[in-house]
């Protein structure tokens, strides 16, 4: 599993440098921020949860002009709504990758409500993403909003309650 | 902004990056932007003042005629755009020997003295390869034309002229070698011809349809866990299938000018080919 995702991460390098696969490989350490060639080396929090557990928030979400595809979840504390856990899986570049091994790390131990206040920018800023690979980061953005929001549904519809004040939250 | 998205979508497009000229504008004569103003039920054009100045010339009243002509025969608009978009080719003299361009075929090169000539942006890709500007062309038809113009504008055949020739045959083959690469593959096809339409795509549009992504998860997934080639094979089919049906789809949105619906088959097209592309890797 780890060797897979390692040579599909170094795949995925070849292809944003858009340098032959051979030659990018030696190349990586310039080209990209040493906290992203870690973040590839080694993702954080790679995995599943029952997307059906209602303690679980799935986020999935895609950029359809790279052909990306990611998936955030959190499990939540149904009583101090705290993520206790998160994990992802992501079929794309390098730097979405690296984008959301670190949006994993940073959602977890914090409330729901902090999390939506995470902002783009702060990933692409902590792994030094060039400006073409915003957009990587802008998806760890959307993916934690969409587990958050899909937590909140889940939630509300068990308890056939009103909505709460995070659902406005995470359809802001 | 195109030309970003192209290179980060297919490393066929890296074609476009590497082109100097300007891209083409997606039109040639007044009758054209009039009829696309018109029959256009898209707001994804570009602004107008790109067309401004064909729109002022001294023949607009005339020209305005046309457009009626074009919605009652809506098959026949392709045709009639390649074959005005050639004129304005028609007047070209070459660089060298002064002689006035046939107008049969695009001017690359001159019929008398074979001198190369400077790169023309207004003749597009289809204009090179001698085919419709429509999605469904006959793909094998290319080969044949790419060769030919390759024998007369090929650096390697002007070492000996002077410098200006030389640029202007590394440009004109670079460009024709480009034309090729992007009609073959159906999907930088598609994408280009969009391009030529004026049609925007935001390259950093981000989609949450759970129904796509879903599936697309489950099919890299697949691709991921696949333990022989049989069981990628069998995938690779399936990919194949749906390559196939959006392709269809593609072609029937853009004829019936439904820009959005063509560009959410080329998001398909995008992610069914990046998942074809895992699989390669790994057969």
């Amino acid at each position: 599993m780890l060797r897979h995702s390692a040579n599909r991460l170094l795949g995925s390098l070849s292809r944003s440098a858009g340098s032959p696969a051979t030659s990018a490989v030696l190349q990586l350490p310039r080209l990209y921020h040493e906290r992203v060639v870690d973040h590839y080396n080694n993702p954080r929090n790679v995995g599943a949860f029952d997307k059906n557990d209602p303690t679980v928030g799935t986020g999935l979400v895609g950029a359809p002009a790279c052909g990306d595809v990611m998936k955030l979840q959190i499990k939540v504390d149904d009583e101090t709504g705290k993520i206790v856990d998160a994990c992802f899986k992501t079929f794309g570049c390098g730097s979405a990758i690296a984008s959301s091994s670190v949006a994993t790390e940073w959602v977890k131990g914090k409330q729901m409500e902090e999390v939506l206040s995470i902002k783009n920018t702060e990933i692409a800023k902590h792994l030094s993403l060039p400006p073409v690979k915003l957009h990587c980061s802008m998806l760890a953005e959307d993916a934690i909003k969409a587990a958050v929001k899909d937590y909140e549904a889940k939630r509300t519809k068990d308890n056939g309650s009103a909505e709460t004040p995070l659902d406005k939250a995470a359809d802001a | 902004m195109w030309k970003k998205k192209l290179n980060s979508l297919t490393p066929l497009s890296s074609n476009l990056r590497r082109s100097k000229a300007p891209i083409p504008p997606p039109y040639t004569t007044a009758t054209e932007f009039t009829s696309k103003q018109i029959l256009s039920s898209s707001p994804k054009f570009k602004t107008q003042e790109n067309y401004s100045f064909s729109f002022n010339s001294s023949s607009s009243k005339r020209l305005f005629k046309t457009p009626r002509l074009h919605l009652g025969l809506p098959n026949l608009n392709s045709n009639l755009f390649c074959s005005v978009s050639s004129s304005p080719a028609a007047i070209s003299h070459c660089w060298n020997c002064n002689a006035v361009a046939s107008g049969t075929a695009p001017f690359l090169a001159c019929q008398s003295c074979r001198s190369v000539q400077p790169l023309d942006p207004s003749i597009d890709y289809f204009q090179i390869l001698g085919v419709e500007k429509k999605y469904d062309i006959k793909v094998e038809t290319l080969e044949g034309k790419y060769k030919d113009w390759q024998k007369k504008l090929h650096p390697d055949l002007v070492h000996t002229k002077s410098k200006k020739e030389r640029g202007y045959a590394a440009e004109q083959s670079a460009r024709v070698s480009d034309a090729y690469r992007t009609l073959t593959d159906p999907l930088s096809r598609a994408m280009y011809l969009l391009k030529l339409e004026g049609v925007e795509v935001d390259e950093e549009e981000r989609i949450s349809d759970p129904e796509l992504l879903v599936e697309i998860m489950e099919i890299r997934e697949a691709v991921e866990e696949a333990a022989d080639t049989q069981v990628l094979n069998h995938i690779q089919a399936q990919i194949q299938k749906q390559l196939e049906h959006w392709s269809e789809s593609f072609a029937d949105a853009f004829c019936s000018r439904k820009y959005e619906e063509a560009i959410s088959s080329i998001q398909r097209m995008t992610y069914y080919k990046r998942a074809n592309e895992e699989i390669v890797k790994k057969l």
